[in-house]
């Protein structure tokens, strides 16, 4: 499904990813995790093309990313993103901010587009809410209504980038509960997150990233039974110590 | 000759002719607005572009019509566009120059406003597949529109008030009505006040207008999104007044 054949990506000077390479198949969750300013936001905002790099490729469903003819648009929708401070749109309401792009992206028709918009909301518990705007909904509230507009453009992929880092502990885990159902449900999934809980439990596979490289990608199984390097086993161990 | 005549100033102000000035004003203030923020808006974005050919133009026109008098622009509009052969009403004139001069700050206003929209929400209406043209349409626009509302007000406002300088090609506009009549009964104060009178009363008018706006505009962005009713019961009037 998402082919990264070594990413190469510097800021000036500073090389953020130093050659990352690793293969997510169809249906796997596969959880990023590493210290903080490894380079995961930058690895996964490659992948939509939300950054840019200088050398290597990545392929999303076959389709190159670093291409002078690739189709933004077209690649962005089988990828869908969910950011760190949810990002709705604050002039529009949660249906609209649910709408829009699929209307104007994908030219769908309104009776169709709005009946999946409810589906949507109802599988993300906030169908009392669609009328409201962003500022009215709390933060695990505003989370999963940016989780149901990714998942309206009827992606392949959903890339999460440290989904629950912005919540409140209380809200943590009815988001995480939407993205388990979504991993059970067999969506491709690539999450960057410190939630060793999740991992463990719906992760297929953990790549583990330091300083601009995936220095550990093994099965969830083998990583949590200790079977990884020693520095992922270190990290692993400082998570669980000291959860967030 | 009295300090002071009411009968004059009364006269004066049930004046048709000094009433239809003040109309002029309100529609070269308009026309000017709707014209000068359009104008403003491509220069805003020309001059925010990464490319040198769109953002170099943008600049070097804010920083002509900033820097130089709507009095001389509008003197230049006047006598110049004749000599190229192009032969327009002095409304015309005045609305051109108005508008040319507008745009400049109304740049610098809208500037500001896109600036501030989240960047956080440009890259997520990008991740959804959005082109640059619809992120500028349907998120930065209506986002910066509203938080740009209150000093665009400040800008009709003055706006409403500049127009007299078109005096100056004889537009005759509210003040300059107030100064040809002047002429007639040298009822200076008479006629000054009640230009005064109805300058105000077209900035009330439009504070009015832009507290509608305004109110319309910051719906999605009150946390009370409730019904009035709720809204009365649980902030009574005593707690509102202690505010
Ligand atoms: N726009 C930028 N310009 C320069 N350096 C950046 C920029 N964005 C990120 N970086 C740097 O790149 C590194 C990786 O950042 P990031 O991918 O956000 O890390 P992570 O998500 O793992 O915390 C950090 O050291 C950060 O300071
Ligand atoms: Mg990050």
């Amino acid at each position: 499904m998402i082919t990264l054949d070594t990413v190469t990506k510097s800021y000036g000077a500073f090389q953020v990813l130093k050659g990352c390479s690793a293969e997510i198949g169809r249906g796997e969750v596969v959880v990023v995790c590493g210290p903080s300013g490894s380079g995961k936001s930058t690895l996964i905002k490659c992948i939509n093309a939300l950054e840019t790099f200088e050398s290597g490729q990545i392929y999303v469903d076959g389709m190159a990313v670093r291409s002078a003819n690739t189709d933004h648009s077209a690649l962005r929708a089988k990828a869908g993103m969910v950011f760190q401070s949810f990002e709705l749109f604050s002039h529009l309401s949660i249906l609209d901010n649910i709408m829009l792009a699929p209307r104007l992206v994908q030219k769908r028709g309104k009776e169709e587009l709005r009946e999946h918009a409810e589906t949507l909301l109802r599988r993300v518990g906030l169908e009392q809410h669609a009328d409201k705007y962003p500022i009215a909904l709390s933060g695990g509230q505003q989370q999963r209504a940016a989780i149901a507009r990714a998942l309206a453009m009827k992606p392949d992929v959903m890339l999460f980038d440290e989904p629950t880092s912005a919540l409140d502990p209380e809200m943590v885990q009815e988001v995480l509960q939407v993205m388990m159902e979504l991993a059970r449900e067999g969506m491709t999934m690539m999450c960057v997150t410190h939630e060793m809980g999740f991992a463990r439990q719906v992760a297929t596979r953990i790549l583990f990233v330091d300083a601009g490289e995936i220095v550990d990608d093994c099965p969830a199984a083998d990583f949590f039974a200790g079977r990884c390097s020693a520095r992922a086993q270190a990290f692993l161990r400082f998570e669980e110590a000291h959860p967030s | 000759m009295q300090i002071w005549s009411w009968h004059g100033f009364f006269t004066y102000l049930g004046s048709p002719y000094i009433f239809r000035g003040a109309l002029i004003t309100v529609y070269m203030t308009a026309v000017s607005m709707v014209m000068g923020f359009l104008l403003g808006l491509l220069i805003a974005v020309m001059k925010r572009s990464q490319r040198r050919l769109l953002s170099w133009p943008a600049r070097f026109y804010v920083w002509f019509f900033r820097g130089t008098p709507l009095l001389v622009q509008l003197v230049v509009i006047y006598t110049g566009l004749p000599k190229l052969d192009i032969r327009l009403s002095v409304l015309a004139c005045s609305i051109i120059g108005l508008t040319l001069n507008e745009a400049a700050y109304l740049a610098e206003i809208i500037r500001a406003g896109l600036n501030a929209v989240p960047t956080g929400q440009i890259a997520a209406a990008r991740a959804l597949g959005l082109s640059e043209r619809q992120i500028a349409w349907r998120i930065a626009f209506p986002q910066a529109f509203r938080l740009i509302i209150p000093p665009l007000g400040n800008s009709v406002n003055g706006l409403l008030k500049t127009t007299s300088v078109t005096s100056v090609i004889s537009m005759e506009e509210l003040m300059q009505r107030s100064q040809i009549l002047v002429q007639d009964q040298f009822m200076v104060l008479e006629l000054f006040s009640v230009a005064a009178l109805y300058y105000l009363l077209m900035t009330t008018a439009w504070d009015f207008l832009q507290r509608r706006i305004e109110h319309y505009a910051e719906r999605p962005y009150r946390r009370q999104q409730k019904t009035a009713a709720v809204e009365a019961i649980e902030f009574p009037a005593t707690t509102q007044d202690a505010r």
